[in-house]
């Protein structure tokens, strides 16, 4: 039983549709450099101007470029949806097959920690946490990868336990296999499209607390982040600098999350076909 | 009557026999058995001292020893206390003599009769083994091979001798004369002894009340017929009664690998046993007694491989496998035989540790098995019931095959892929490239199976555990497995339990059955004795549903 991620994507409408646009806002991030007119940091005397030619959504309220901004803004975005999508799909691999896999004593452990962390309210946490600390990119992704993996791990736990009983795995150990072999050479492949779930979920999460963090002003005020401007451009809501200034902001925000949405969407029969429609088998 | 102590027979270089000793008393009868070029006639020939080649040791004949007698002593002894029924009548009857007088010779020339007795008791003696009074005129060459045979008989039995040397006395008679030639045969001279040359186990089991099995120079397992027979105890004498066709066992022929050498180091069977260990390349083994019976093995004979003591499984209240105890000799197939639910397969993984046992234990050559570490699975393995399911779909071929030999850490990738494509070969599927680098979707039931007994065999296991290893194929390909599964039996000197609902391929293809009911071992014993005589109702049963060609009366399990 082969399943084939790339054409369960393709076949669905809003799979595609997502797929572009999240191609398209991964393009606009690596090409910051080349797409942004103006430094993004560099402030100027020229606040608060509306649209022109030479600045297509204006200047902001210290004088910076808000195209060029909203272009880094990417960057940030995705750098931080990336890299917890990475981090907490890794450690949801690690703990829930681990889990699966060695059973016992462990597992028991292993799925009561992660029971404890469902239950507590990880946005509190995390703007907590984030107050104190004001966390740089790198320590955000930490952060977000440590208290979002367990949802995943429970996924790969309950995957692996089935999994484990194919014949071809109780062949692998009647080899002499460990269980590091067989994760590694016959769990973890099988495993591979609920993996891809699980990570563009993690990056959409990720994605929504970045924002989230910087609109509240809990993060590092230094980095560039659609969060931040939102953030900004509110304070000045009274002038109509919100139309060039929030809304591009937030439709970027808007559109890159629907995109992961629409792309996990037409990827969750991959997890429970039962969600296929009518269609070819 | 006959002793015979350490008896060394060479032919320049060539040592013949090595080292025999063997005791005849009067009115036995006594087999030697053994493939030819053993040595057999040569023991024949040694005792009557026309061997044509180096002879050392003590032949002891009614107190005298035969090697030390002089040419002309001897020759008082040969033919009219000694005597010999050649295998090659050909070339041992006189072309211009006619068939009384070679009968009447040995007589006449020993001064023992008159010429008119000699007749009288040559036409007695041809009379006695059916000979036709009106041929008594012939010529050897006019007569069939069957009635030189008995011209022989009559020969070597004309003098009346103490001990008669018959080798291959039955061998050019059809069935119905063996049984008629037999029964004569045992009948005369029942004051005297005999012993028989022969690599006809019939022969031997028709004629002798002891055996003695000859392979590379030197007896390697002797006693009484009927029990040697039954139960062998030496893996040559098993692999000999495998060899030999015949009514009583019900598994395929399979053959012994390899060709008999002479001058072999060590135990001279030891590079085609089945259970061959260092020693056995070194040291020469000497034939000891042992519960019965006479055996030369390091090893005390066919040892057992693997065996359980009360070993049970529960799945929660269900004894899935209760208190089971089985063993399984080194080379042999035992089949695991039962319903569909009655725990072969529970206990075959739990034997594997692929299952923790509830209570009871394993041993490996008596060895506790508890923990299984890498050394276990190098010396047992298993074929998996639905190959699509056992064979990852992700790995090619050459990567399943090679997937054991990496687990272990055997040799380096060079190696371990040069190991597998030589598997591959051994189980007859195409060494090339396109092969090897095909996935499991792309390969038919047979082949996958073949891949799959390829992978369990790559690390050159003792025991193969073969779970319904046909289950998913049609009668043909099921037929090229079994088959396949005996050739490597034969190659390998594998052992086997061949797990199956189906009885009648397990009769095929094993040497011992055990019916499992329930979780329960029900009932145990040799193949052919379960098929013939089933003591348990179930057996019965199993047997009346066994597939037949002659559907006479309806058959089904209550």
């Amino acid at each position: 039983m082969h399943i084939d991620l790339k054409k369960e994507i393709k076949e669905s409408g809003p799979g595609k549709a997502g797929l572009i646009i999240l191609l398209l806002m991964i393009v606009m991030a690596l090409l910051a450099p080349i797409l942004a007119p103006y430094d993004p940091y560099q402030q100027s005397t020229a606040s608060l101007l509306p649209p022109s030619w030479q600045h297509w959504l204006g200047m902001n309220h210290v004088g910076q470029d808000i195209w060029s901004q909203l272009v880094y803004g990417a960057r940030t975005s995705l750098m931080v949806g990336f890299g917890v999508g990475i981090f907490s799909t890794l450690l949801g691999t690690i703990f829930g097959v681990s889990a699966a896999l060695v059973g016992g004593i462990y597992e028991k452990v292993v799925m009561r920690i992660i029971d404890a962390f469902i239950v507590i309210p990880m946005v509190i946490i995390v703007i907590l946490i984030s107050a104190y600390i004001r966390p740089s990119i790198a320590t955000l992704i930490l952060l977000l990868s440590f208290l979002s993996w367990q949802g995943g791990a429970r996924v790969m736990r309950a995957q692996t336990l089935s999994l484990k009983e194919r014949a071809n795995v109780a062949a692998a150990r009647s080899f002499g296999a460990n269980h590091f072999y067989i994760a590694w050479r016959h769990i973890i492949p099988d495993l591979g499209p609920i993996l891809l779930v699980d990570f563009i979920h993690g990056v959409r999460r990720a994605i929504f607390m970045e924002a989230g963090l910087a609109f509240l002003g809990i993060s590092d005020p230094t980095v560039i982040s659609w969060g931040m401007m939102m953030r900004d451009a509110l304070s000045f809501s009274y002038l109509n600098v919100w139309q060039w200034w929030l809304v591009p902001a937030g439709v970027a925000l808007s559109l890159t999350i629907i995109g992961l949405t629409f792309i996990s969407h037409a990827a969750e029969p991959v997890i429970e076909p039962r969600l296929r429609g009518v269609g070819i088998a | 009557m006959l002793e015979i102590k350490n008896l060394r027979v060479s032919y320049g270089h060539d040592v013949v026999l090595n080292g025999i000793d063997l005791k005849l008393k009067t009115g036995e009868t006594v087999a030697i058995v053994g493939e030819s070029g053993t040595g057999k006639t040569t023991l024949g020939l040694s005792i009557m001292r026309l061997v044509e080649g180096t002879v050392r040791g003590v032949i002891r004949f009614n107190g005298k020893d035969l090697l030390t007698l002089s040419d002309n002593e001897m020759q008082q002894i040969r033919w009219s206390q000694i005597a010999m029924a050649f295998q090659n009548a050909n070339n041992v009857l006189n072309p211009v003599h006619t068939v009384l007088n070679q009968v009447m010779e040995p007589m006449i020339e020993h001064r023992l009769k008159s010429k008119e007795e000699a007749r009288n008791r040559a036409t007695e003696l041809l009379g006695y083994f059916g000979f036709p009074r009106e041929r008594f005129s012939n010529y050897p060459h006019q007569l069939s091979g069957g009635e030189q045979q008995r011209v022989l008989l009559a020969m070597a039995l004309a003098d009346d001798p103490e001990l008669l040397i018959l080798d291959e006395p039955l061998s050019s008679l059809d069935a119905a004369a063996r049984g008629e030639v037999g029964n004569l045969l045992k009948e005369i001279d029942k004051h005297g002894a005999k012993l028989v040359a022969t690599h006809d186990l019939d022969t031997a089991s028709k004629l002798a009340d002891r055996i003695a099995v000859l392979y590379g120079g030197k007896i390697i397992e002797a006693g009484p017929t009927q029990d040697v027979l039954s139960r062998p105890r030496h893996p040559y004498t098993r692999a000999l009664i495998r060899a030999y066709p015949n009514m009583t066992t019900v598994k395929d022929l399979q053959g012994i690998k390899g060709r008999m050498t002479h001058s072999v180091s060590g135990c001279p069977f030891h590079p085609r046993c089945t259970q061959a260990i260092d020693t056995c390349q070194t040291k020469v083994p000497q034939l000891v007694w042992n519960q019965g019976r006479h055996i030369a093995c390091h090893r005390g004979g066919i040892i057992t491989l693997l065996s359980t003591r009360n070993l049970t499984k529960s799945f929660g209240s269900l004894k899935a496998v209760d208190s089971v105890n089985l063993y399984i000799e080194a080379g042999e197939t035992l089949a695991l035989v039962g319903q569909t639910g009655s725990g072969k397969t529970t206990l075959a993984k739990t034997i594997m540790g692929l299952h923790p046992p509830t209570e009871g234990t394993v041993y490996l050559e008596d060895a506790r098995v508890d923990k299984r570490r890498k050394d276990f699975y190098k010396r047992v393995q298993m074929v998996f019931q639905n190959p699509g399911e056992s064979l990852s779909h992700r790995l090619s071929v050459l990567e399943a095959v090679m997937e054991p030999l990496d687990i272990q850490g055997v040799g380096t990738k060079k190696e371990r892929r040069k190991k597998a494509i030589q598997v591959v070969g051994e189980v007859e599927l195409p060494q090339t490239k396109d092969f090897l680098n095909k996935y499991p979707h792309h390969l038919s039931g047979g082949e996958m199976q073949r891949v799959a007994i390829a992978r369990a065999l790559v690390l050159d296991p003792n025991l193969l555990i073969a779970d319904e290893p046909t289950a998913f194929l049609d009668a043909s390909l099921q037929a090229k497995i079994l088959k396949l599964l005996l050739n490597l039996q034969e190659q390998r000197g594998l052992s086997m339990l061949y797990i199956t609902h189906n009885i009648a391929a397990a009769r095929k293809v094993s040497d011992r059955m055990a019916v499992m009911l329930n979780g329960k071992i029900i009932e145990e014993g040799s193949s052919n004795e379960i098929v013939a005589t089933p003591k348990q109702a179930y057996t019965r049963d199993l047997l009346r549903a066994a597939s037949t060609l002659h559907s006479t009366e309806s058959s089904s399990i209550e």
